[in-house]
């Protein structure tokens, strides 16, 4: 029995130590920088600030907009990738000719980096020369290109509409997935008692699946909430910071004002948001929907 | 039967439409890549290149040197997602096969794990590797990936198992096999495909990652291929036709990688996200 013990702590040993070394360790020192004045100038010799770094953060005249941006763009993000993502898993789930070569071209966003769809989607948005701008003026529905991005009213919109483009494959996988493991007879029960299409996705469809869709939609907030890439592959925040959101905001403190502790605290402050959503989020819905 | 019509021809429309939006994207970089850079900043757009040009793959390749972060990238992922594959593997096989005391503890730990920003990990991170004098090296972002992945990889690993029988297991016991014979001889080749799908998987986020790799690696021959796309945006006068031809090369690994092992990493997500 002990030499099983030793085997089962030996084959653990390289995971936990990363997850040590990577994860846990540097959450630990975060929450250490987030009280340190620590900037790039003075590595070696952070010094003790108290809550000032959360002060700073917190009292930024621009907190309360971005904590609302980011409210607006987590929400309309998923609330979108989850409505068509299940309209496309609903269309896909009986097979007919070609459906696999279908997903595997369709799928493909997810696989892309948030960054590099943030370039290619900027591209095609761009005011002067963009495509998009073009085929709308063709189809005569503007008479002048628009800015997509550079105008504050519709930079929000374009970045949700990005990110619904990339997210829809995500919630289509996970939700076919569970459609498929409907068992048949609930539908010719159904059918039995009369149930029209519209009946049979309320009744049935729905209930069945709900746990995958409460999983995936508190996966896909915690992702949203925690994915910069798409924003700062196209606005960075901008214009005017209309789409500033709070992880961008830590990326900019990050990389433009070298603040190491301030961008800490705001890591912090975004962890606990994350940690207290997701266990009212659990509370709120029933918790036998998940196991681990 | 009218109705029934109806429905199929709704259907039909409907995954059209969603072809075109999902695919166009892709297609109108391919097409920009592939435009003399005169043709690429017109308006009205011109929608068909007059002459198809590598050029701007060709001044990618040479005079902004690709080639070499291209390798890095190529390096780094595939030794992190190597390793995390092979931790992955011991560490899920462990989890799902034994129960012991701590054993949902660090199931748990490995589901926090993903909640945590990895850019609030990036500081410590950064400060940890400069003490050691690591930063601006690839081993320092491929220990970072591996062990961003290896949490992820156990959880899908574990998920994988728990869907194995584990009579197969235990039928080569009864037949004289110890057992990490047996783990070798009949688990890993029933087991093959899912290790493609953990190890796809594991590459495709590390080919992905950004802001580590911008923080991490300062010097030219050491930037991975996000790095130095990144670098070409805050590059004043950057023509869109080589930073389509940088995206389009970005891309492709990842395309390639997925499109062998969707089936699998679909199995792997629906399974390891939500049974875990």
């Amino acid at each position: 029995m002990n030499k099983l013990r030793f085997w089962i702590f030996l084959m653990l040993l390289p995971t936990f130590i990363l997850i040590l070394f990577i994860n846990l360790y540097p959450l630990v020192r975060g929450g250490v920088i987030s009280f340190q004045r620590l900037t790039v100038f003075n590595l070696n010799k952070p010094r003790f600030i108290g809550f000032d770094n959360y002060r700073a953060v917190l009292n930024d005249p621009g907190f309360w907009n971005i904590f609302f941006n980011t409210c607006i763009w987590i929400f309309f993000s998923v609330f979108f990738q989850l409505v068509f993502g299940f309209i496309l898993a609903l269309l896909l789930t009986k097979p007919f000719k070609g459906r696999g070569f279908y997903m595997g071209i369709v799928f493909y966003p997810w696989a892309l980096s948030g960054f590099a769809i943030g370039l290619l989607w900027s591209w095609i948005l761009n005011g002067q020369f963009g495509v998009l701008n073009d085929l709308l003026m063709k189809l005569h529905l503007i008479s002048k290109p628009i800015s997509f991005l550079s105008d504050p009213s519709f930079a929000m919109f374009s970045v949700i509409m990005i990110n619904v483009w990339y997210g829809i494959p995500f919630f289509a996988i996970m939700l076919l997935a569970a459609l498929q493991s409907i068992p048949k007879e609930l539908y010719e029960a159904a059918e039995i008692d009369g149930a029209g299409v519209w009946s049979k996705l309320i009744k049935v469809t729905i209930p069945y699946i709900k746990p995958t869709i409460l999983s995936t939609v508190l996966l896909r907030i915690i992702w949203v909430m925690n994915f910069p890439d798409i924003i700062y592959g196209t606005t960075r925040g901008g214009p005017a910071g209309a789409t500033n959101i709070l992880s961008v905001q830590m990326i900019n403190i990050v990389y433009y004002q070298n603040n190491f502790g301030k961008a800490s605290a705001l890591g912090m402050v975004i962890t606990m948001i994350l940690l207290l959503f997701t266990v009212l989020y659990l509370q709120i819905f029933e918790k036998g929907d998940f196991e681990i | 039967m009218k109705k029934h019509r109806i429905m199929s021809i709704t259907k039909t429309v409907g995954l059209i439409i969603y072809f075109i939006f999902a695919v166009f994207p892709l297609i109108w970089i391919v097409l920009t890549s592939l435009k003399p850079a005169t043709e690429v900043y017109t308006f009205p757009v011109k929608y068909l290149p007059s002459r198809i040009t590598f050029e701007a793959y060709r001044y990618l390749f040479s005079f902004a040197r690709f080639h070499i972060y291209f390798k890095n990238s190529i390096l780094a992922a595939t030794c992190s997602a190597l390793l995390s594959t092979i931790f992955s593997l011991m560490s899920g096989y462990v989890l799902s096969r034994f129960r012991f005391k701590t054993r949902h503890l660090l199931l748990l730990t490995l589901f926090f794990v993903q909640m945590i920003p990895a850019y609030l990990l990036m500081i410590p991170q950064f400060t940890m590797f400069s003490k050691l004098k690591l930063t601006n090296s690839l081993l320092s972002i491929v220990i970072i990936y591996t062990g961003l992945g290896v949490a992820f990889g156990t959880i899908m690993t574990r998920a994988f198992l728990k869907s194995l029988p584990k009579e197969i297991e235990e039928a080569a016991w009864i037949d004289g096999c110890t057992r990490l014979r047996a783990l070798f001889k009949v688990v890993l080749p029933v087991f093959l495909p899912n290790v493609g799908a953990i190890f796809s998987f594991c590459f495709v986020n590390s080919w992905n990652e950004v802001f580590t790799a911008v923080l991490f690696l300062h010097s030219d021959h050491k930037m991975t291929v996000p790095v130095a796309l990144y670098s070409f945006v805050s590059k004043a006068g950057i023509q869109w036709n080589v930073m389509a031809a940088g995206i389009v090369v970005a891309l492709l690994p990842t395309v390639f990688v997925f499109a062998i092992a969707q089936k699998y990493i679909v199995q792997g997500l629906t399974q390891g996200a939500l049974k875990g």
